[in-house]
């Protein structure tokens, strides 16, 4: 057995050892107070910014609310589009390895989207809809698995860095803690799974891709980050929160030294992962 | 409201500085942007969001039909002329 099987093998171990039953598992509030902490105030993305100083700390918690919804929702969308992928991967010729993973992935995705829209249905009473968009093209061998599961990681990874600092964080409202720790107990395997796998692709394919079509992956991923960041500013939630101006807030926040800051540090595990593997060829500017 | 021209010629602003593959000249409100990838699928994100600020409604894109966003002009029959009927 290759170092790649074996390591596959013991993530479906762990993933056994793991498994929950998601509707036992957490107990839901009554109600959700806004004028409490439900995303680290250190993680809302207007902090460190004119916008955000200017408010209450009432008002800094309502944001916080509507970007804990933000977050969720966004996962939400990932996730629709993950199990989409997965199941077409799943059995697929040549997936043989990974297939029994999969198996996990998908049960695991399908409960993170439970917790995610148990909260947003039941505090907000709506997701916020997704705006990201796919067209199909033509691709060379291998290259839209590859681009699927760069996206994965990229993704995953940003998400990660939150359900980290917020499962910690004693300041938030106990439940927003549980959700961040539950889907962090998952993907710390999913995102095991996710480099093991870009990496084995990556050297699998690179020599057969012709420098082009390497280079296009790259300038894609490149774009994908950046896209993923922009929607963790999101007007929508801004107004809810009472901002005026919202979409002005958005396009100027992104602008900000602060906020660059935060994406850069945020992603940074991530970026040197893709540089150190070739596969991004170009440090992004977030 | 922007008028009907206003909002043609934000749109064709925008996708002339988003893009940077095509000049203002060149681009008609029958250009196709998607299928000759003036504009990517990315920035059909950046897209939507200009289009909710410019008509003031939220897009939900899961009830989108297909080749709403082909060209200008259907951008603007699909997301400014209901308002206006
Ligand atoms: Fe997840
Ligand atoms: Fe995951």
């Amino acid at each position: 057995m290759n170092t790649f099987e074996a390591s596959v093998e013991k993530l479906c171990s762990a993933s056994i050892k793991d498994y929950i039953n998601p509707y036992s598992y957490l107990e839901w509030p009554e109600k959700i107070d806004t004028e409490q902490w439900s995303t680290t105030p250190e993680l809302i993305s207007l902090y460190g910014t004119p916008f955000y100083d200017g408010l209450s700390t009432a008002e800094q918690q309502r944001l916080s609310f509507y970007e804990a919804i933000n977050f969720f929702s966004l996962n939400i969308h990932g996730e629709k589009s993950l199990i989409e992928g997965l199941a077409q991967r799943l059995y697929r010729k040549g997936n043989d390895l990974v297939s029994p993973y999969i198996h996990h992935f998908l049960d695991e995705e399908n409960k993170h989207m439970i917790y995610f829209g148990g909260f947003c249905v039941r505090y907000a009473g709506k997701v916020y809809p997704d705006r990201k968009m796919v067209f199909t093209r033509e691709y060379e061998p291998g290259e839209d698995d590859f681009m699927f599961f760069g996206k994965v990681l990229i993704f995953e990874e940003i998400v990660d860095v939150y359900n980290k600092r917020m499962a910690k964080d004693e300041r938030l409202a106990p439940i927003v803690r549980q959700i961040n720790f539950l889907h962090h107990r998952d993907e710390s395997r999913h995102l095991a799974f996710g480099r093991l796998l870009v990496k084995n692709m990556y050297e699998r394919y690179s020599d057969v891709w012709s420098m082009d079509t390497r280079e296009r992956i790259s300038e894609y991923l490149k774009n994908y980050l950046q896209a993923t960041w922009k929607e963790y500013y999101n007007p929508a939630a801004y107004k809810d929160a009472g901002l005026k101006d919202a979409f002005d807030v958005q396009e100027q926040a992104l602008q900000m030294q602060a906020t660059r800051k935060h994406r850069a540090e945020v992603s940074a595990g991530c970026i040197r992962f893709l540089m150190e593997n070739g596969i991004l060829l170009e440090q992004p500017q977030l | 409201m922007k008028t009907e021209s206003e909002i043609r010629q934000t749109l064709r602003e925008w996708i002339v500085r988003t893009s940077g593959k095509i000049r203002a000249e060149e681009l008609d409100d029958d250009t196709p942007i998607i299928e000759r990838r003036i504009i990517s699928s990315l920035q059909l994100t950046d897209l939507i969001l200009m289009l909710e600020r410019l008509s003031d409604s939220p897009i939900d894109i899961e009830m989108l039909k297909p080749g709403v966003f082909r060209d200008i002009n259907t951008i603007y029959r699909n997301f400014f002329e209901p308002a206006r009927a």
